[in-house]
């Protein structure tokens, strides 16, 4: 093998190393999307280090909390809002609260004032001085922001001071604004995959997973029920920028106003880390606030189970739009900016698109419902077996909902919950292996000639149940089986969602890394556990 | 455990074993000419591009064959449908006459069909069928010998059908340095079953590489990640070696299908295709209600498309009307992009056109054994359907000599588009650019955008969401059906496609041609050979 290629090889490896030791160190590891509560926030702009999976600690700025700790929503566990962090904390309010957002400029003094824009919302500000675009706070110096979340959604916030350096240097977030009309209807929320999302909480329930959603609905409009929610964010890091202001910040030792302005470069520009929420892939698949990314609490690392109305918040926080391609389904757009999309004609319908690419634009928040049911695949995925199978979940019935689920009565207590009736016992393969029945239309290929991934859940089929009458409790790989989605415990469908702006799914000029990360469907018996 | 279980478990040792034994074979295909949902083989007219059988609604069966499951199915109708791809290296030739090196997919079925730009998906009875005379290498499918069958199969000693059986002597003869650019088209009908065989022939040129390929067919819709393609999430094949991809045609749309082994590379080198699925619509008899057919298919959970069900419902119905399955330019049936109930999506004649770029860089550290820089990619080539103006106006296929000196198949799909006076063209456009958006644009006529990432443009309510514009723009990752209307338009004018990104009107150092093709409005156009009269 060529050296370089080996070398490429190595440390290809070295990115899966620090994979597994997330996995081992930190058990599983989930995403939902956690921020801190307002409706008044005390915000630093601040500078450190972030880490990359190479290895690199890039010298960046960052919004973080200062003064007393906020309470972060959802309940994380060992979790603490750094004074400096990337994405900036997610700001989490009430509809038509009086948002209240004091910022304080603790970077350094190179780097002149700062501040925060807060698009889609009426701004009035107090103290600071005159900015460009809004009053900013000097070094050392503070501004207050105050505004009312007058409409639900997800939003971008940024800095409105020199923002071509700025935000590159990591001075951006999101904010959420929780509706408060959902009582309506959110008993019932409807419109969902099947008949109504209360039974997917009723699973949840029973299956001792805690709720991490910030609300029943993304707005007040029940078609925007929802199960789970993500919230991403994509941005870029080119190094030469943060290397050069980490020079001249270095260089430059003055007081308050009285510096010069930073001599930096910000074109041509030539980015090399591509992040969602501030983590490079696999980095992004560690936990929530994980001890090794201070300064970068916030992962991307999305669960659910079949039938599940999972909520994608989406923003482009960089400058560069970023083709990002869910793969296992589409996804309804809901509203773009927090502006709800409904027909012109019937306002109870909604009128977004439906996408398998969501792109990013710089500063354009999307959001979005997804779900998966392996509908329409003609082949059971649990590989059930009507014939003589020992294994009572071999057996499992499935009686079909009004749209076709298995959902009615107890079935949320089943591991086959929301499964397509339609394919109930419907075999894949001609000739299987174990105790999935043949009769099927496809012949699986030849193990010899394969290799296996490290998401991959060890057979054909979803779950451990059907994975180990398939296969066995190692799955299809000798010797040992995969190695983060265990063939005996989650054996899961692992879909990848990514940049399809390919090259951006690399970390420094290697692949596997940037904006990738794995979205596991775990059947109902796997628990999901998003405390952190 | 019980008695049973203890047997059951030896059973499944045993079959094991003998599953390993019957499996440990090298290329091997798949084309059942029956299956429990399509239990009766379907007579296919002789032209490549028919769709099934008529669609009557959804019809249950029970699968009582012979060794059947005995189970029952909804059936919508379509039939079974198989292609056979190579993963392997090839050239290419640029707009500017360099030969380029790629990671690239070629034709192991339809080599005929493929050559004449057709999809290189083919029913049962042509699939497995074997070629009058031997296959040399790169075999164009000349029309002296127009062989659409899979490439390698054989009969099996000692048998006395086809099993799908390959000999790997054809497979490597033909497969080897035969990639295609994009990579062969693959079309199917809604309601088909597609066994999708990718057999791994290696890459010839780049003995250093132990590269596995697969197949992610892009935006199907609750899909099994076992056949998703993701090397990550399931399983790749290696070298020497075939799999048989599995999938019920999802949704009418313009979908496509790439390599999912490193992307940014597996890609970036070439391996990029398409891949487009018909709407029942087009198998609704002539003169019958558009309408009528779509409130058929909310018979069956998996063909409805509910809104107050279902939030991703693709296809709603309209606001109710008398349309009816008309004939079009050519005077047959007409077809429809989507299932829309109400002929809004009506075409005459359709064209893939998909949208890539390539680095000549990258390709040329790529023919090395040097890593490559992912972040300084810089596409200089800019492609329609593989090719930069003025090639994409070439009518048929484009070859590249190889190693041996012999000229292979390397780009057969032009992008000429002609439209019948008064007739609508539809272009499936998708993008597997790896490094940046590209822009199309339309010189003169309109662009009617009717869908986007396959899905129709409607909302919930029914209301049909459609556009004008006269450009579109496309990341990686994304397709988008646009209708050009010739409506009011004499014949014998051209018009033009190209980029508003006018530093990709280049062939790298040529400040000349890129992305951009031609659009003739003609008398009359063959809605097959796509002939301009």
């Amino acid at each position: 093998m060529n050296d370089m290629r080996q070398d490429r090889v190595l440390i290809t490896c070295r990115f899966l190393s620090i994979l597994m030791c997330g996995l081992f160190v930190e058990g599983s590891a989930r995403a939902a999307t956690p921020g801190i509560k307002g409706p008044t926030f005390t915000l630093t702009a601040k500078d450190s280090y972030i880490s990359q999976p190479d290895g690199q600690a890039i010298y960046s700025w960052g919004y973080g909390c200062s003064g007393a700790q906020p309470t972060l929503v959802p309940t994380m566990l060992n979790a603490t809002c750094p004074s400096m962090q990337i994405p900036g904390p997610t700001l989490i309010v009430n509809e038509g609260d009086v948002v209240t957002v004091t910022l304080t400029n603790n970077l350094p003094n190179a780097a002149g004032n700062t501040s925060i824009l807060f698009p889609g919302f009426m701004v009035s500000t107090t103290g600071g001085v005159a900015g460009l675009l809004t009053q900013e706070a000097m070094p050392g110096g503070t501004v207050t922001y105050q505004f009312t979340a007058t409409t639900p959604g997800t939003r971008a916030y940024y800095s409105g001071s020199q923002g071509d350096l700025q935000v590159e240097m990591g001075l951006y977030g999101a904010v959420i604004v929780v509706p408060t009309q959902t009582s309506t209807f959110s008993a019932s929320c409807g419109n969902s995959v099947g008949v109504a999302t209360t039974l997917n909480q009723t699973a949840r329930q029973y299956w001792k997973e805690q709720d991490f959603r910030l609300a029943t609905a993304a707005y007040d409009h029940p078609s925007s029920c929802y199960d789970r929610e993500y919230l991403f964010q994509f941005s870029e890091i080119d190094p030469r920028i943060h290397k050069q202001v980490e020079t001249g910040v270095g260089l430059s030792k003055c007081g308050p106003g009285a510096c010069p302005a930073l001599n930096v470069q910000t074109e041509p520009y030539h980015p090399t880390y591509f992040m969602v929420n501030g983590r490079s892939m696999p980095d992004d698949m560690d936990p929530n606030y994980a001890l090794e990314y201070p300064h970068q609490p916030y992962n991307g690392n999305p669960h659910m189970h079949p039938g599940e109305l999972v909520l994608l918040r989406v923003i482009g926080q960089g400058r560069w739009q970023h083709p990002f391609h869910e793969h296992g389904n589409h996804v309804r757009v809901l509203a773009r900016d927090g502006n709800l999309m409904v027909s012109q004609t019937d306002p109870t319908k909604l009128a977004g698109p439906l996408l398998f690419t969501t792109t990013t634009t710089p500063g354009l928040a999307m959001d979005g419902i997804f779900y998966w049911t392996g509908k329409g695949l003609n082949w059971d995925v649990y590989g059930h077996n009507k014939a003589d199978s020992p294994t009572s979940a071999a057996n499992l019935p499935c009686t079909p909902d009004v749209n076709g689920y298995n959902t009615l009565g107890t079935a949320y207590q089943q591991i086959n919950f929301y499964e397509w009736c339609a394919d109930h016992h419907k075999p894949l393969e001609k000739a299987p292996f174990g105790d999935v029945e043949g009769g099927g239309p496809a012949t699986l290929p030849d193990p010899n000639y394969l290799t296996n991934g490290t998401w991959f859940g060890g057979s054909a089929y979803l779950g451990p149940d059907a994975t180990i009458r398939s296969t066995g409790p190692k799955g299809t790989t000798p010797p040992s089986g995969t190695v983060a989605n265990s063939p005996s415990t989650e054996a899961g469908f692992a879909f990848m969602w990514h940049s399809h702006n390919e090259r951006e799914i690399t970390t420094n000029n290697v692949f596997p890394g940037g904006m990738m990360m794995m979205m596991l469907v775990d059947s109902r018996e796997f628990q999901i556990d998003e405390a952190n | 455990m019980t008695t049973e279980g203890i047997k059951r478990l030896i059973m499944g040792a045993v079959l094991m074993g003998f599953s390993a034994l019957a499996g440990a074979q090298a290329f091997r295909v798949q084309c059942p000419t029956t299956t429990s949902l399509h239990p009766v083989p379907w007579a296919a007219p002789a032209s490549g591009s028919a769709t099934g059988p008529p669609y009557i609604g959804p019809v249950t069966i029970n699968d009582t064959r012979t060794g059947g499951t005995g189970l029952t199915y909804v059936s919508n109708g379509g039939t079974i449908r198989c292609q056979q791809v190579s993963g392997g290296d090839g050239f290419a030739t640029m707009g500017d006459g360099t030969q380029i090196y790629m990671f690239a997919f070629g034709p192991l079925s339809g080599l005929s069909d493929v050559a004449n730009g057709l999809p290189g998906t083919e029913t049962p009875s042509v699939f497995n069928s074997m070629p009058l005379s031997p296959l040399g290498a790169g075999s164009p499918g000349l029309p002296i010998d127009p062989f659409n069958g899979a490439v390698g199969l054989a009969m099996e000693s000692g048998a006395t059908t086809l099993t799908g059986h390959i000999d790997p002597r054809p497979v490597m003869d033909v497969g080897v340095m035969n990639g295609n650019q994009p990579a062969p088209l693959m079309a199917i009908d809604e309601d088909d079953e597609f066994f999708l065989t990718l057999s791994n022939v290696g890459m010839i040129m780049r003995p250093d590489l132990f590269e596995q390929h697969t197949i992610h067919f892009h935006g199907y819709p609750n899909a099994s990640a076992f056949y998703d393609g993701v090397p990550d999430a399931s399983v790749a094949i290696n070298i020497g070696g075939s799999m048989t991809y599995y999938y019920l045609a999802p949704d009418a749309g313009t979908y496509f299908w790439h390599c999912h082994i490193t992307p940014p590379e597996h890609l970036q080198m070439g391996m990029v295709g398409q891949l487009y699925v018909r709407p029942r619509q087009n198998r609704v008899p002539a003169g019958s209600p558009l309408y009528a057919s779509l409130q058929l298919q909310q018979n069956d959970p998996r063909t409805a498309s509910k809104c107050s069900n279902d939030i991703l419902c693709s296809t709603p119905l309209p606001l109710a009307n008398n349309v009816t399955h008309v004939n079009n330019k050519n005077g047959n049936p007409t077809f429809y992009a989507y299932n829309d109930g109400d002929g809004s999506t009506a075409y005459d004649v359709e064209y893939p056109l998909q949208i890539h770029g390539f680095d000549p860089n990258f390709h040329f550290v790529g023919t090395t054994f040097n890593p490559e820089g992912f972040a300084d990619m810089k596409d200089k080539f800019f492609l329609l359907n593989g090719r930069s103006y003025p090639d994409t106006i070439q009518p048929g296929t484009m070859q590249t000599p190889s190693s041996d000196g012999k000229m292979h198949d390397s780009q057969p799909l032009p992008s000429i588009i002609n439209i019948p006076m008064g007739g609508r063209a539809l272009l499936r456009i998708s993008d597997l650019d790896v490094s940046e958006f590209q822009t199309l644009a339309s010189l003169g006529l309109p662009m009617k955008v009717i869908a986007q990432n396959a899905r129709l443009l409607r909302d919930e309510a029914g209301n049909n969401m459609y556009y004008s514009t006269n450009s579109v723009t496309l990341g990686g990752g994304e397709s988008i059906d646009v209708i050009l209307d010739a409506t009011g338009i004499s014949a014998k004018q051209t018009f033009y496609l190209y980029t508003p990104n006018l530093d990709h009107l280049s062939n790298d150092a040529e400040n000349f041609g890129g992305l951009m093709t031609e659009v003739n409005v003609c008398n009359a156009v063959d809605p097959l050979t796509k002939f301009c009269s």
